[in-house]
């Protein structure tokens, strides 16, 4: 199986796009990746979710701290692609709102 | 008639996959919904292709609870098994999961704030939440063994469409 994500750093933007299931199994290597990413500041992140077919609440709780963990250090993220079961989740939790889907 | 399937599964979160996709494929049965690709031969056969709000929500609820299972019942440990009854009938699934692990205190879960900003976004504590919302009914008595079972109706504009 590929890694579930791919991250991609450009001069001014850090791209995070994740795809296939991001849940109790997987989280675990992308919250590793995430605590890199948080790590080097980076100005702009944009996560894209439109490959990204099932999310849980450990794949919720990983992309939450890297929307933390960007904005607490001035950084702008966008969150985009979200479709069927994981933007269902979103909705549920109300974060749909928070995150601009 | 009604049929049951009955499987089960070491309590450890590398059987998920097989008990999750034994759900989703449950569900369709009631939902009637097909994967996208399923013609398509290149298709990864392990990706999950969850659509229909109904299996939608019949997946997400129990891959909430079979994490609860592993991680609070069997402390990640994986001593003792995961029992897992799938009855899905024409507009209906009840899927009843249990434990021999540790009791999980429902009622010490904590609401999600009611409002939600950035600063309040849950890093943890949702599972449950995901799954109470997502269904119907769902129950849980302490065991041993403790059983957790969760009931979905396809309701009424899903049944008239059929598939979406």
């Amino acid at each position: 199986m590929p890694e579930p994500f791919d991250v991609q750093r450009t001069s001014d933007e850090t791209k995070v796009a994740i795809r296939g299931s991001l849940d109790i199994n997987s989280a675990p290597d992308l919250s590793d990746a995430i605590d890199k990413i948080v790590a080097t500041r980076p100005p702009k992140v944009a996560v894209d979710l439109s490959s990204l077919d099932l999310i849980d609440s450990s794949g919720v709780a990983a992309l939450v701290k890297l929307y933390k963990g960007v904005r607490a250090n001035g950084g702008a993220i966008t969150i985009s692609g979200a479709r069927d079961q994981p933007l269902a989740i979103f909705k549920l939790l109300r974060m749909d709102k928070v995150f601009n889907l | 008639m009604v049929a049951t399937i009955r499987l089960s599964v070491p309590g450890t979160l590398r059987y998920r996959p097989i008990a999750v996709r034994a759900v989703a494929e449950a569900a369709r049965l009631v939902s009637g919904s097909t994967p996208r690709d399923a013609k398509n031969p290149s298709i990864d056969p392990l990706a999950h292709d969850i659509r229909h709000p109904f299996d939608t929500a019949v997946v997400s609820a129990f891959m909430e609870i079979f994490n609860n299972i592993a991680i609070h019942a069997y402390q990640r440990k994986g001593d003792g098994s995961i029992e897992i009854e799938i009855t899905p009938t024409k507009d209906a699934i009840v899927i009843e999961v249990k434990d021999d692990g540790r009791p999980f205190d429902l009622d010490n879960v904590v609401d999600l704030p009611a409002e939600l900003d950035e600063e309040s976004l849950p890093e943890g504590g949702m599972g449950i939440h995901i799954a109470k919302t997502m269904l119907d009914e769902m129950t849980y008595e302490p065991g041993p063994p403790n059983m957790w079972r969760l009931s979905k109706r396809l309701s009424a504009p899903q049944v008239a469409v059929g598939r979406s």
